[in-house]
């Protein structure tokens, strides 16, 4: 109590009723935020239950669109870590594969594998929970597609179907610009495009 | 009959003569219509306490074990989280239960070197104080396990035994944090029993009564008070009286923050402030005995909300459930509104918990006496005054 105040505090200092009122005031406008914050929406959600919605341009786990694959390597050349192995036997147009298989022991998601595929058939996914007992089962079997989510399935499907649908838009595309061939400019443009 | 016979004088002219007719033990009434004639009087008092025993002991537990769960609830929205959600199904409403077997079968654990009696006595005669508080709580109309005279100050009383219990633990422990948070229970415990005291004497002057089961009839407008019962729908609540508004919000203040500090709450949770004493007095506890604290707290919360409700707001009474007949529902419906306002008293003080922060120890011990002590008596003054001057004009 002997300490001397400097003369700035000093002037700041409250007297007794203005300590009580204070006091009063600040812990009414506090209870009233805490209070408007008890009711708002909590930002948590039930994780495993529910999760945030990834970002499209999200890099998580890969998936391979295995039939358009034509066992190039160039996803495996590109990637800097060599994390890809690929193995197949040609017959004819039918390729017989042995192995697509990636390291995630190494892999480190940096998405150098997707640009070079002339296919356009290897995929980073949007699946990061990847959690298992056993080193050996982060090596993913993509032709497999094992040790992948219900979730990543699902997209894999809806992709085939995307795929699907645009294959048969290109062969209405196609027969259309077959029949009329006064209109065989754009179409023309068009098959372009898709190649590249 | 009364189980508790603590024969001291009545005070008062209202209480020597208990309105509520019907000052007999409900425990022993009910044993007495299910037993035969040929039962010794001493049996029956016997089972009737062995009966409110278990009846208060169910109640506690469950309203403790609730009020763990709405505190852990309450903290998580105010921080806009989800508080526990998993156990039980619904928002988590068996986390208690799953904590409380948890708790059980863990290893009761004592320290080298600690006071072994000490250690192992200081829980049981925490929650044995906890618990003997509510046996002067009246639940209902003519519900009420020992209607006591005295029945705020029994409870002030048994209630500060607690601090030896939280002393016994603290100085068992053989740590020197748990040393520190008992010291710090007991300066403040024994700063705001002042403050708390003074401040539950307005509406004890306004009742006449030290008796909660006075003061509640008397806001319900039942027996000697039915006169009473026309004002706000059936309410004569304390704080609804415009002619004492002077007195009785600022002695509720007086006395909310009084008890914040009595039961050791945040903002004034010095004697377990864990981030200085880990956890203050229960350092050391394990098990079950670390539990029998948690209860204690959670246990005087309610009882002292119910103090608060039963001398501000009106025990039991409610609109509506106080005009009704004598019976089985009246009985309900008061112990309904009863549990509700006294969970509603603990939920403000978890609001304030998890809005302020923890204050100094200087600042605890400024606040006692420079403040809430004299405020509390002028406040006494002033209501000695009011009451005299009403009583003049009332003739």
């Amino acid at each position: 109590m002997t300490v001397a105040t400097p003369p700035r505090e000093a002037r700041n200092q409250r007297s007794y009723w203005g300590n009580v009122f204070s006091a009063l005031r600040s812990t009414a406008a506090g209870m009233r935020i805490t209070f408007r914050y008890l009711w708002s929406k909590p930002v948590t959600i039930q994780y495993p239950d529910e999760k945030l919605p990834t970002d499209d341009r999200y890099r998580g786990i890969h998936y391979l669109e295995q039939d358009l694959c034509i066992c190039c390597d160039a996803c495996a050349k590109a990637c800097p870590i060599d994390c890809i192995e690929m193995d197949a036997t040609r017959h004819g147009k039918e390729l017989e594969w042995h192995q697509f298989e990636l390291d995630y022991q190494k892999c480190m998601f940096c998405e150098l594998c997707v640009y070079p595929c002339p296919k356009d058939c290897i995929h980073m996914g949007k699946e990061y929970a990847f959690v298992t007992e056993d080193r050996g089962e982060l090596l993913l079997d993509l032709l497999t597609w094992k040790g992948l989510t219900e979730q990543q399935k699902i997209r894999i499907a809806e992709a085939e179907a995307r795929k699907a649908a645009k294959a048969a838009a290109r062969k209405k595309k196609e027969a259309e610009a077959a029949e009329p061939p006064a209109a065989g400019e754009p179409p023309a443009g068009g098959e372009d495009k898709e190649d590249a | 009959m009364n189980l508790f016979p603590i024969a001291l004088p009545a005070l008062t002219e209202a209480a020597a003569e208990p309105p509520s007719g019907d000052v007999g033990n409900p425990a022993t009434d009910f044993l007495q219509g299910l037993l035969p004639e040929a039962v010794p009087w001493w049996m029956l008092t016997l089972l009737g306490a062995g009966l409110a025993f278990a009846a208060v002991m169910l109640f506690v537990t469950v309203i403790a074990m609730f009020s763990v769960w709405l505190e852990r609830k309450v903290a998580g929205h105010i921080q806009v989280r989800l508080g526990p959600m998993r156990v039980g199904g619904w928002h988590g409403w068996a986390q208690s239960i799953a904590d409380g077997v948890k708790l059980l079968l863990k290893e009761d654990l004592a320290p080298e070197g600690s006071d072994k009696v000490l250690f192992k006595l200081a829980p049981m005669l925490v929650l044995a104080t906890a618990l003997a508080t509510f046996v002067a709580l009246p639940f209902a109309p003519g519900l009420v396990i020992a209607d006591v005279d005295l029945g705020v100050f029994f409870i002030l009383a048994v209630s500060s035994v607690t601090t030896i219990g939280v002393i016994m633990a603290g100085w068992g422990s053989n740590n020197k944090w748990s040393v520190y948070g008992a010291m710090r229970e007991a300066a403040q415990v024994a700063s705001y029993e002042i403050p708390l005291g003074l401040s539950l004497l307005p509406p004890i002057l306004y009742f006449g009564s030290f008796s909660l089961v006075d003061a509640s009839a008397q806001q319900a407008g039942i027996g000697a008070w039915a006169e009473t019962s026309g004002q706000w729908f059936g309410m004569a609540w304390y704080i609804l009286d415009p002619t004492r508004w002077l007195v009785s919000i600022p002695s509720f203040l007086i006395f909310f923050i009084a008890l914040l500090a009595e039961t050791k709450r945040a903002p004034f949770d010095l004697p377990e402030s864990e981030s200085e004493l880990v956890a203050g007095f229960h350092t050391e506890y394990s098990g079950m005995r670390f539990s029998f604290f948690f209860l204690e707290e959670y246990a005087a919360m309610f009882v002292m909300g119910i103090v608060g409700v039963c001398f501000w707001f009106g025990g039991y009474s409610f609109p509506g459930i106080t005009a009704l007949e004598p019976g089985p529902l009246l009985t309900f419906l008061s112990i309904l509104s009863f549990t509700v306002k006294g969970l509603l008293m603990v939920f403000v003080m978890m609001w304030v918990r998890w809005t302020l922060p923890r204050i100094r120890i200087d600042q605890v011990m400024s606040l006692g006496y420079k403040y809430l002590t004299p405020l509390a008596l002028a406040l006494v003054f002033v209501a000695s005054l009011i009451e005299y001057f009403a009583f003049v004009i009332a003739g």
